[in-house]
């Protein structure tokens, strides 16, 4: 099983580490969404907020350039809407040129819209990674169901988890055998195999999922999962959501107000 | 097409958090009531699978590579509010697991790739198989479209809500989105007319299980 890619840092032992899941999600959302509500061009903001950020990630002494490289998923989005952006807002001319016969503007407004952006989308993403990579998916999801995320909703997204490994395999085993069998080969051929890769994996999957129901069902399964609660909340926990939120608070009524 | 949190202003990210939140709600709904308690391990199972579906690159033009999303594909195999499910906690989990898609904008990525999608894709499915025939070639040809389709219309969706934050102005980042996945839909549909030929070739009674 070839799993690093994920759950790589999580297990780590720090003083993030050992925050109960809740308060690290809860602090997540709490700044994820005081800085998307924050208006365009809050510069001071947003480099308090990175600041936050990093500190929280040498504390939980993940490596800065592990946390950088995954807030790269960013960019195919950025390239397909965000680029366009300085282009098509009104206001002062910043820039112009010529190409293709068409005459291009970039204006002050549309670029400050685009920096502000992604300021924000990649400070919010490198707090998910944050939290990510200080927490165990299995814990994460505990935390979820505490804050009264529907309870089916986490049992699926605990199944699902459990079986990404398993059929993350068997895809692996399907593209070694297709890449030690076809060097090279046309374009159409190529879509026709990745297909029946996925045909294939498709109708082993519900196939095993067949098979795990009637596993569950003979072992007494009715429809409900139980659990022990093994989440504390303690003294650090309050204290951390609580400074979080006055940090953040404080923040936002400065840029707000002044 | 997963946007990332700070592109969605709050409106945006409100409205499609509480559109989201009914359509899941009703898709569990029906699910449990179709199959009961079944619905848990198969829906894990094959959320799982779409997830691992996605990452089978297969090449487009100039040595870039793309994916299938894979919500036509399961609201065709197994019905179009079970695909729903599906692909709500496959987005989920790209969101908590890669990053892929914002938190705050988790609502809006379930809608466009989740809801409209799978739904679109049910629509355009059944449509196009029943004008033609309901036989193996117009379930083909019915899932190509359909696929397509659902490409094509998560992008739609994608580009409104991009053009209601303000972020581009709606005649310019609708026809942008909506041409290139225009596009990137034939791989969507090509690779889907694959598998589904495979499922009819190998276990066709699949197809003929109750839908949800």
């Amino acid at each position: 099983m070839k799993h690093s890619f994920l759950d790589q840092y999580s297990n780590r032992n720090s003083l993030i580490h050992r925050l109960d899941p809740r308060s690290k999600l809860l602090a997540t959302l709490v700044l994820i969404a005081t800085l998307v509500l924050m208006p365009t061009g809050s510069w001071p903001a947003y480099g308090m907020y990175f600041f936050i950020i990093v500190t929280l990630i040498l504390i939980s002494r993940v490596p800065l350039h592990y946390v950088l490289r995954r807030s790269l998923v960013i960019i195919p989005f950025v390239l397909l809407v965000a680029v366009f952006i300085p282009f098509f807002k009104e206001g002062e001319v910043a820039l112009s040129f010529k190409a293709w016969g068409w005459t291009f503007l970039v204006t002050h407004d549309g670029l400050e819209l685009l920096w502000s952006i992604l300021a924000k989308s990649w400070l919010s993403i490198l707090s998910l990674v944050l939290l990510t990579s200080t927490t165990n998916f299995a814990s994460l999801l505990l935390g979820l169901e505490r804050l009264r995320i529907p309870r089916v909703m986490i049992i699926l997204l605990s199944f699902m988890y459990r079986y990404i490994f398993l059929i993350t395999d068997e895809a692996m085993r399907m593209k070694q055998a297709r890449d030690s069998r076809s060097f090279r080969s046309g374009w159409l051929r190529q879509m026709r195999t990745v297909g029946n890769i996925i045909g294939t994996l498709f109708i082993r999957s519900f196939e095993r999922g067949e098979r795990i129901f009637t596993a569950m069902v003979s072992r007494g399964f009715d429809g409900h999962s139980r659990t022990l609660n093994s989440l504390q909340f303690g003294r650090i926990d309050s204290l951390f959501i609580t400074g979080m939120i006055l940090v953040l608070g404080i923040i936002n009524l400065f840029t707000l107000f002044f | 097409m997963h946007i990332p949190d700070g592109f969605l202003v709050a409106a945006a990210v409100g409205t499609t958090y509480v559109i989201t939140a009914g359509g899941v709600a009703n898709a569990l709904r029906k699910a449990r009531e179709k199959i009961g308690e079944k619905h848990i391990p198969m829906m894990g199972i094959l959320a799982a699978f779409v997830f691992v579906a996605q990452m089978l690159n297969f090449p487009v033009v100039g040595g870039t590579s793309g994916h299938v999303i894979g919500a036509a594909l399961v609201a065709i195999l197994v019905g179009p509010w079970a695909a729903v499910i599906i692909m709500s906690i496959v987005m989920i989990a790209q969101s908590l697991i890669f990053q892929d898609g914002g938190l705050l904008a988790l609502g809006a990525n379930i809608l466009n790739m989740g809801i409209i999608a799978c739904l679109g894709a049910h629509y355009i499915y059944n449509l196009i198989n029943t004008v033609l025939g309901n036989n193996r070639r117009s379930k083909l040809v019915a899932t190509f479209v359909a696929a397509w389709g659902s490409v094509l219309l998560a992008s739609i969706a994608c580009a409104i809500e991009l053009a209601l934050s303000g972020v581009s102005p709606m005649g310019v980042v609708l026809p942008a989105m909506a041409g290139i996945h225009a596009l990137i839909g034939l791989g969507e549909g090509l690779i889907t007319i694959v598998v589904l030929n495979l499922v009819m070739s190998t276990r066709a009674d699949l197809l003929n299980l109750q839908r949800i």
